[in-house]
């Protein structure tokens, strides 16, 4: 009985030791890694890039995290980060955090992303002024009627209030005004995506890395949402995706950052859905 | 040889002291555990009351915490939690009460053997596996069925969260029902009682208890559920007027929203404030139980 | 003056899955006269009293052959009419399992479940029953309360009054006093003396002391065998057989 206690016993102290130990080993790992963290827009391109950059560079080690743009910024400004990735431009008050706390926000934009306004495909719906559109998420315009389709209540539906592409939403379609109470919420592009594509009578916006077969995207203004409109800065609802960093980046940073503005990294970029910026 | 007797009793000694020690230590854990989390959920949501009234924040009609001015007000998060919930014990207590009564008193052997790892495979399933069969299978149906503009509703809501709550009504209620001694059933068989009245006049009630603390351990789950709701409920920030309406739960509003809010912001702090609401209905809902559970242990004479 | 027979058990086994627990059990129990049966735990005594009941129809299972007749009646035809036989034959267990309602709901529960919805009736037989198991004058005031908050030997009066208020014709005991103490265990004793100019009983009990006192007849049964049934007063003094007189002499059991 006493033996085995003591056993026991010594088996709980080499646990402590080996986590120990783990521990150790992976701080020493993490002074290598580049962290990347914020918005979901841009993660799959982030993902993408950093895997054939780490092929290509195999002493580098890029760990690449979502959380959102908010997330992201937040997380540069307290250091948690090497790269944020943000789906929105990083805003006044946040820059005067980071002056505050003594980083030198260094911005560079790596895409162009359009934000599709989708319908279901029975839709007979296919263009909408962004006044209309302002009109539907504030709850002035109800039936589908007044756009001329077919009489059917519109089930509205919007991202979570604090996501990239709500922010960019508001600030490009909606004035600033503020959605319906009873609008739809989702949490992801996906999921806004997937709820339009079930839902006959909603109306929806995502990405337009997000656009699949099983949504109908309406034009804009007149124009609409193709990469060719986005590019040329003729689609109204498209805004860059950046990546932020302290101070102008170098070893590592810098080299990642340089790829993902490749002509290589740019198409990955269009492979993902989003448009690049070579003009 | 004494010498050594007396070494290795002073060794068993410290070593049994150093066993109640390291597990005491472990037992405080939790402890502190829930120490930290109220002292965390009240000092990072208190700062919202400075700046919005209790009253307001709890009864506002509105959520736009991201607006400039921002509106938070939390009534329709509370209001959505309590129809979801309730919704779901509509479901959760008739089949959950039902499949322990049937398990229990009616099933042969093969049945129960078949039906109890079923129940239990049901209460494994991760609650985003039954988001996601919510969303992508049971709102369509519903929506077609019904002619409701949007599936994503309390009502189906209500259905889902009703579904992951009936195994945890049904174990805890066939623990109850297990719980009444053998010797009331015989004496009542005995006294000439068929199997019906013996269920219903004497197991019921002597189980009763125990089967409330049953259904309100499974509100408690149903209330606290944050995954299903945030993909099926809809997620609208709004008193819902009807079943079929879009409702935003105080659970998933913290999971959608506490990622993107930016840290010690009124947003983050109202965050933790609604945080602090859910950890107050749970406390309530778990007390309640407790009370009721320690009657029925009182009246089955099996002691505290 | 011979007594006449209430039950007659003929060549009756019984099986626990494969376990044989009865083996060719025959025996006649006498009306109005107490029917002890004693042995070592595991021999099967409980199991016999439990067949007179059917209370084993419970134990998923089990399986029984051979004949328990009582005044003509099959017990264990399919066609028997469980209710009644349980109606006729009253059961105490082991431990006092008053159910855990008052007094009174205890004592009417019995003529409830039989469709009685007559109060006054209900309410004269309770009376009556308490009475008979000398309970009355303890609870009359406190017909209402909790069953549970009586002492053991009162619980298990309670339950002798519960099984009288549906008036069987046979009581069983299985093992009535194990759980009470001596004063409680007397008064039981005394009870079962006076309840046998009314009705048929049969007891199980470790106790031989005690089946000496209360009992008629006597059983003495082993490994699932009936080794010996006589008049008490033989079985105790005379045994026929070397096994009886050895455990009868506490040299096992």
């Amino acid at each position: 009985m006493g033996k085995r206690s003591f056993t026991t016993m010594t088996m709980f102290i080499l646990l402590a030791v080996m986590t120990l130990t783990a521990h150790a080993v992976s701080a020493v790992a993490a002074d290598r890694a580049i962290i990347v963290k914020g918005s979901t827009t841009v993660l799959p391109v982030i993902q993408v890039a950093a895997e054939i950059f780490m092929d290509k560079n195999p002493e580098a080690n890029i760990s690449v995290q979502g959380g959102g743009s908010g997330v992201g910024i937040a997380s540069l400004l307290d250091k948690t980060t090497d790269i944020a990735t943000s789906s929105r431009k990083i805003k006044p008050e946040e820059i005067e955090k980071a002056k505050a706390s003594g980083i030198n926000v260094n911005e560079i934009p790596i895409a162009i992303d359009g934000i599709a306004v989708i319908v279901h495909p029975v839709n007979t719906v296919k263009a909408m002024t962004r006044t209309q559109i302002r009109e539907i998420y504030t709850g002035k315009i109800t039936d589908w009627s007044q756009l001329g389709g077919r009489k059917g209540k519109i089930v509205v539906v919007t991202r979570d209030t604090s996501s990239g592409t709500f922010e960019a939403f508001e600030a490009l379609a909606l004035n600033k005004e503020k959605v319906r109470p009873d609008a739809l919420s989702s949490a992801s592009n996906q999921a806004v995506a997937q709820t339009v594509a079930q839902t006959p009578g909603a109306v929806g916006y995502v990405g337009h890395g997000y656009l699949t077969p099983r949504v109908k995207a309406v034009a804009v203004d007149g124009v609409q949402c193709t990469k060719q409109a986005i590019q040329s800065e003729k689609y109204p609802l498209s805004r860059y995706l950046y990546v932020y960093t302290n101070g102008r980046p170098s070893g590592d940073v810098q080299r990642f950052i340089n790829f993902i503005l490749s002509k290589e990294g740019q198409r990955l970029v269009e492979e993902e859905g989003f448009v690049d910026i070579l003009k | 040889m004494s010498a050594m007797k007396i070494q290795r009793k002073a060794l068993v000694t410290l070593k049994e002291g150093a066993y109640k020690w390291l597990f005491a230590t472990l037992a405080f854990a939790s402890l502190v555990f829930l120490v930290g989390i109220v002292f965390t959920l009240l000092t990072e949501s208190l700062p919202v009351f400075s700046k919005i009234r209790p009253t307001s924040f709890l009864f506002g009609p509105f959520w736009y915490p991201t607006a400039d001015p921002p509106e938070m007000g939390i009534w329709p998060l509370i209001t959505a939690s309590f129809a979801v919930t309730a919704g779901a014990m509509v479901v959760c207590v008739p089949i959950g009460v039902g499949t322990a009564l049937f398990i229990h008193e009616l099933a042969g052997r093969r049945q129960r053997a078949f039906l109890k790892p079923v129940i239990e495979i049901l209460a494994g399933i991760p609650s985003i596996v039954y988001g996601f069969f919510g969303m992508v299978v049971v709102a369509p149906i519903l929506q077609d069925l019904l002619g409701i503009p949007t599936g994503l509703c309390a009502f189906t809501a209500s259905l889902v969260l009703g579904i992951m709550a009936t195994p945890t009504v049904a174990s805890l209620a066939e623990d109850a029902l297990s719980f009444v001694p053998r010797s009331f059933r015989e004496a009542s068989l005995a006294l000439g009682a068929n199997r019906w009245q013996t269920l219903t006049r004497v197991v019921m009630p002597a189980a009763g208890s125990g089967i409330s603390t049953a259904v309100i351990l499974g509100m408690g789950r149903a209330v606290g559920e944050t995954m299903t709701v945030l993909m099926v409920a809809g997620g609208a920030a709004m008193v819902p007027k009807s079943l079929f309406d879009p409702v935003r739960p105080m659970t998933s509003t913290i999971a959608a929203e506490m990622g993107e809010a930016v840290m010690g912001s009124l947003h983050y702090n109202a965050l933790f404030a609604i945080g602090l609401m859910l950890f107050l209905i749970t406390l309530g809902v778990n007390i309640i139980a407790e009370i009721i559970s320690r009657r029925f242990r009182l009246k089955l004479g099996l002691g505290r | 003056m011979a007594p006449e027979t209430k039950i007659c058990a003929q060549h009756i086994d019984f099986f626990y899955g494969r376990t044989r627990a009865l083996k060719d059990i025959s025996l006649d129990i006498y009306a109005n006269r107490v029917t002890a049966l004693i042995g070592p735990s595991g021999c099967g005594k409980s199991t016999f009293i439990r067949l007179i009941n059917r209370m084993n129809d419970l134990i998923p299972g089990t399986r029984v052959e051979g004949k328990i007749i009582m005044d003509g009646l099959d017990i264990n035809h399919p066609r028997t009419d469980v209710v009644d036989l349980r109606r006729r034959v009253g059961m105490v267990f082991q431990k006092p399992n008053p159910f855990p309602k008052s007094i009174y709901e205890n004592m009417s529960y019995g003529l409830r479940i039989n469709g009685m919805k007559d109060r006054n009736f209900i309410e004269q037989r309770v009376v009556s029953a308490l009475k008979k198991a000398a309970l009355y004058d303890d609870v009359k005031d406190r017909l209402h309360e909790s069953a549970l908050m009586l002492s053991g030997g009162q619980q298990q009066r309670l339950c002798i009054a519960r099984c009288l208020v549906v008036e069987p014709e046979v009581i069983l005991f299985d093992e009535p006093c194990a759980s009470l103490d001596p004063i409680s265990t007397r008064k039981i004793e005394e009870l079962i003396l006076e309840l046998k100019k009314d009705y048929t009983i049969v007891i199980v009990t470790h106790n031989m002391q005690q089946a000496a006192r209360v009992s008629d007849y006597t059983a003495f049964m082993y490994m699932g065998e009936l080794v010996e049934y006589d008049l008490t007063e033989k079985i105790f003094t005379v045994p026929k057989e070397r096994m009886t007189e050895e455990y009868l002499s506490g040299k096992f059991g």
